[in-house]
Parts: structure tokens; sequence; C-alpha cells
């Protein structure tokens, strides 16, 4: 996960502010420097699936809670090694898509975006096009989504910020030809009217 | 710069002289059947027959190999067995001849990837333009070249037109070339590239690009070689001539596990409809489709998606107007200037609106006096005319007004006639006048749409 992070900052993605700490005590000034409310997660090479064990808590608002889930996600991952616990500022509400990546073996790399989150294999709502793309590209991808008044606005709430949308796209294109990336997921990633949070990665080469 | 392969594509479709290596005097085999047709229909050129075994062939001389030709020989068809073949096209190169069709099979498709090499080799050492292996080569109108190895009485042949098929699959290539002549559809050239070994899709697109006698191109393609080159070509060729393109084999199953959720839901079809979006081209879903779209795309292009609709089958009009909002387009609101000019010519108790329904006692003037109205009116981007050719007010008048306004070329009009056989023949009627007709609301309004999407892509360019 960290190793992913850090390649994800190196081609300039913003991530949300994040530490491994491997006290209680640098978890609450962690915590405090970065505001609640904060989510934390094991880090631990023995534990791949961390919600399966209890290694992931969040939407903690304050120190007395971020003690307890601190106790209590070592006490889950007892028995394993472990290399520290994550904190991370909890992401921003709002609309959760997927912007995922491939490597297609007739046209090269192709960039992926859909309604994020769980129903993401279920509707399999998602548009694709092939690297490199443009702005344009990007308005038709979402055009092309069934779920689109989400992403544009619909039934007064306001669209989603677009220029954060297509940069993100437009820099996942560059991100997977330089990396040669195989498979991506940035998975959710949240979506409001003045930003984007990206919360879960995962890829292969 | 255009590779000397694809520019000798033009001896393939004007060859001064054809040699037909592998003809036979038995009438169920290839090599007969295309002899048959190009010395017994109106290609003018001179014909060889080629085979070893033969001194004469339906009365013509037979020679032993290309090579023993005296004349000049531009093209030559391949039918023997796959082994030979690459040796007939050195022969071939030797005595300068700049197209080969290969119709034979046996090459990569069965396994024989070494022999496939081994063709490619010798027909790109000569520059030559090969289409094939594993093909029904082409057809070609204008100059009755012709090695589909159908015979004309089972597979009719399309007469000259301004469209051009290329075709992965021989087998749905003459299905659609059977259709557009059953249709009245009119043809440019037909390329059956089977293994596109030496020409491959974009090459014969890219020789379209420039053909003066193509002015729209469908593509039916089961899987590519080379993705981006087609990608390039494709959004090159659809700038100048509308691609018409039928994928197949979409939902093969995956080669590998996917790990991610994007690898889960993006199939191989994914990236080729992300490819046809991209590059602006037109998909159809199926053979039907493929067919509603290109009767439409040689009308003139529509500066925007308002929809003008006029019946005198009031269902029809609903149908058709309801089909418009559901596919994304719009219907036009009528100004005041047009109200006025309708209001002249509809009759005072009727309702004046879109669709502008003129009742089922209408007879042939009203229609061509508010078609007129519909042709003025700058809110109209398109027409469609939903005729209810059942009613005892409408006669045989009414394909002339028909006619008359589709060959104005303001704006796209397109007729729907539902009904059996009587409909149906003016459906024929009206096919055969170039006017575009569909038996169903809906297929005429899809047309109409992306029709729309196409025109209005090249203006946001």
């Amino acid at each position: 996960m960290l190793e992913e992070f850090r390649l994800l900052e190196k081609h300039g993605f913003k991530l949300l502010p994040y530490k491994v700490v491997k006290t209680l005590n640098e978890a609450v000034a962690t915590a405090e420097k970065m505001g609640y409310p904060v989510a934390m997660k094991v880090v631990s090479s023995e534990i791949s699936h961390k919600t399966d064990v209890g290694g992931v808590k969040i939407n903690i608002r304050n120190h007395i809670a971020l003690k307890l889930a601190f106790k209590e996600i070592m006490e889950n991952a007892k028995g394993k090694m472990v290399e520290g616990i994550l904190i991370q500022k909890m992401a921003r509400k709002g609309v959760e898509l997927i912007v995922g990546g491939k490597k297609d073996p007739q046209f090269g790399y192709m960039v992926v975006l859909g309604l994020g989150g769980i129903y993401v294999e279920v509707f399999r709502d998602i548009s694709a096009r092939i690297c490199p793309i443009n702005e344009k590209d990007v308005e038709e991808m979402v055009q092309e989504l069934k779920a689109h008044p989400l992403i544009t606005g619909a039934r007064g709430k306001k669209p989603i910020n677009f220029k954060s949308l297509k940069q993100l796209l437009i820099r996942t294109c560059g991100f997977l030809k330089k990396e040669d990336i195989k498979e991506l997921d940035l998975n959710p990633v949240v979506f409001d009217s003045k930003g984007c949070d990206i919360i879960d990665v995962r890829f292969t080469r | 710069m255009t590779s000397e392969k694809v520019k000798n594509m033009k001896y393939i479709f004007h060859p001064k002289g054809i040699a037909v290596v592998g003809a036979s005097t038995k009438p169920d085999k290839l090599g007969n059947i295309v002899l048959k047709h190009l010395v017994g229909e109106g290609f003018e050129g001179k014909v060889y027959p080629v085979n070893p075994k033969y001194d004469r062939i339906l009365g013509m001389k037979c020679y032993s190999d290309v090579t023993k030709i005296k004349g000049k020989v531009d093209c030559v068809v391949i039918a023997t067995p796959a082994p030979t073949v690459p040796k007939i096209i050195q022969q071939c190169g030797k005595k300068k001849v700049r197209g080969v069709i290969v119709l034979s099979g046996g090459f990569g498709e069965v396994g024989n990837i070494e022999l496939e090499s081994k063709l490619k080799e010798t027909a790109e050492r000569y520059d030559i333009a090969c289409i094939g292996p594993n093909c029904l080569g082409v057809f070609d109108p204008y100059t009755d070249v012709d090695s589909l190895f159908f015979p004309r009485y089972k597979l009719q042949r399309p007469g000259p037109g301004d469209i051009s098929f290329v075709t992965q699959s021989g087998a749905v290539g003459e299905c659609i070339m059977d259709l557009a002549a059953h249709y009245g559809i009119g043809v440019s050239k037909f390329i059956s590239y089977g293994n596109g070994t030496v020409l491959d899709e974009s090459d014969v697109l890219e020789y379209l690009e420039r053909d003066k006698k193509t002015k729209q191109v469908i593509l039916y393609i089961e899987g590519v070689k080379d993705g981006k080159k087609l990608f390039e070509r494709i959004k090159k060729v659809n700038k100048k001539k509308p691609v018409v393109v039928l994928k197949a084999g979409k939902y093969g199953k995956a080669l590998e596990a996917a790990m991610s959720h994007t690898g889960n839901i993006a199939g191989n079809y994914l990236a080729y409809k992300a490819a046809f979006r991209q590059t602006k081209v037109t998909e159809a879903e199926d053979i039907e489709e493929l067919f509603d779209f290109v009767k439409i795309f040689g009308q003139p292009l529509p500066k925007g998606k308002r929809i003008g609709v006029i019946t005198n089958g009031g269902g029809l009009g609903v149908l058709t107007t309801d089909a418009i909002e559901e596919q994304g387009l719009l219907t036009s609101v009528f100004g005041k200037d047009t109200e006025k000019k309708l209001r002249e010519v509809v009759p005072a108790h009727r309702n004046i609106g879109n669709p502008l329904d003129v009742a089922a006692d209408a007879n042939v003037e009203l229609y061509k006096n508010s078609l007129d109205v519909f042709m003025g009116d700058r809110g109209v981007d398109g027409i469609i005319v939903a005729v209810l050719f059942q009613s005892p007010a409408i006669n045989e008048d009414i394909v002339d007004v028909l006619v008359k306004a589709s060959d104005d070329r303001r704006k796209p009009i397109v007729v729907v006639a539902v009904g059996g056989s009587y409909t149906d023949n003016y459906r024929r009627i009206l096919e055969g006048k170039g006017v575009p007709t569909y038996g169903s609301p809906l297929g005429a309004v899809k047309a109409m749409k992306r029709f729309v999407d196409y025109s209005l892509s090249k203006k946001n360019k």
C-alpha cells in the first residue's frame, strides 16, 4: 500500500495526508496535526485483507477513539509482523467513482471511468478511452455513463469538480505508460464540487 | 507516405490482364467459377487460365505458369493448395504482377504460421499488393473484377455505387453483398481480406481513403493484429468519408484472470468500443443495423439534432417522437413563421404541431405542401416522414413528392413505411430512388441519431 502511495505521489497524484506511526503517542500527535476525522490501517506484509482481520478503523473523531482503535488494531493483528499503523485523513463526502487503467494487447493503454465502490462489477456502468486522451475525451466519457447526472449534478446537487476529474484521468494515462502498468484501480475516488480524494489504489505491472 | 503495396492495389481493381492460377474445368472448383465470372460478365481485360494439367480451359489456351504468359498480367488470382502459393507469388514477382489475390486457405488460421510468413516475405520482396490468403478476394462492379467464388445465381452482385465494404470474414461479407444487391444498394468496392497477411484492414482502408469512387466505408472485423494502426487509420478516413463498423467476437473468454475491478469489467471489446467512440466512427450492432445506418449516410449532413416529423398516421408520429426523445434527439419547435405557413396549407380543423399529423384523409398534395414548409424552416435539421401508405387518400404520386424533396439535398429526409407487402413495395421503390426508408420508427430514428452524431463530430473538429 505504502509503495503504491509513494509511486502515485512521484507521478504527481495528490493523496490524502498519511503517515505510518509505530507508537500510540506518535499516533495521537499525527492525528492532531492532520486534524480529525482520520482513518487507521494496519501496515503488515503478512496481512493482505486488512478489513477482514479488523485491521481498519475509519471515521475516528478524537484522541479517545484513536487510542481505543490503536489498541484494537494491535490486538487483532497479534501474532503477525506489524510494521506500523497508517494514519490517514478521512476523505471528503461525495460521488464515488472508479478510475481504472489497463494495457490492452491491441490498442495499448486505456483508461476507464465508472461509478465506483462496491457496485462497479454489478452495473458495469463504465466508459473507456485509448491513451493519450484530452479534456474533450473526458467530457465524452462522462456523458457515456448512465450515471452521468450524479457527476454533472442531479436533483439540485452541485456538479463534481470537473477540472480535477480531467486532470486525474489525463495523469492516469501518463502514469500507465511511464510505469508500464498492466492493470490499475483507483477505487474509490471521491469527488465533490471542490476536488477529489483517492481512497484506495491497486495495480499490477 | 503510402507504401508501394497499397498503391499497387489499383492493379487489382483496374487490371489490363488477370490470370487465374488453379483454373479448372470442373464446375464446382473455385478456379472454374472465378474464371467463368471473369470471362462471362463485364470484365474487359484479358483473362489467362493457368494450370499445368490442362492445355485448354473453357476454350482458352491454358498456361503452365504465369511466367509463360506473353501479355501483360497486372493481377493474379490464386486458388491452389496452400503449400504451392509462395512459389506462385514468386513467379508473379518475376512476371512483374502488381496485385495478387490468394483465395486458398490453409495458412496461419490452421497453424501453418511458417507458410504464411513465407507468403508475406515473398509478396513484400516484390511490393505486391496481396489480398488474403483465406478470403473471397474482391468485387468491383465498375470493372467487373470478381474473385468471389460463389455462383452469381446464388449470390447476387450489387450494382455500381459509392459504398465500399471491407470484411475480415468471407461469409459475413458475402451475406452483406447479397443483401446490398437485394436492397438495391450500390457498391464501389468489396474487399474480403481474410488473414490480412500482406495488406491488413488498415492498408485497405488507406487505399479507399483516396479512392474517388468510394464515399462511404463499411468495415467488418473480428480481431485485428495492430490496433494502434487501425485507430489512426479509421480516424483519418472517417473525417473524409463516414466509416460504419461491425465488430464481432465481443464476448470471448478472457485469456487470463484479472486481479482488479478494471480487469474484470474491461473485456477485450471495451478497448474496441473506446477506439470507435474516440475515432467517431459509427458502430452497428448487427447486419440489419449496418444497413439502416449505411442508407442514411448518403444524405446531406444535418446541421443539428432538431427533427421534424410529418405523418398521416397519428400513432406512427407518436412512436417516432417517442423514439426521438429516447435516442437523445430533439423535436423541432416551430417558429411563428412556420406556424403561419403550415396554417395556410393544413385544413383549419387540424392541430399544428410536431409531429405534424396531417391526418388519415390527407392527400399527397398536403404532404407536399407540408414538406415544403419543413424544408424551409431553419429550426428543422432533419425530417422523418412516417407515411401510412395503406390510407385510401395516398396514391403512387407520393413517391414523386418524397423523391423530389430528397433530391433537393438541403437536409436529410427519411421515410418510415410500416406494413405488409403493399407497403413494402413502396419501401423498395423509394430505396431504389435513394430515399432511405425504414420498416419501423425506431429504426429510422436510430439511423438519424447516428447520422447527426457523425455530422456534429465533424463540425466540432
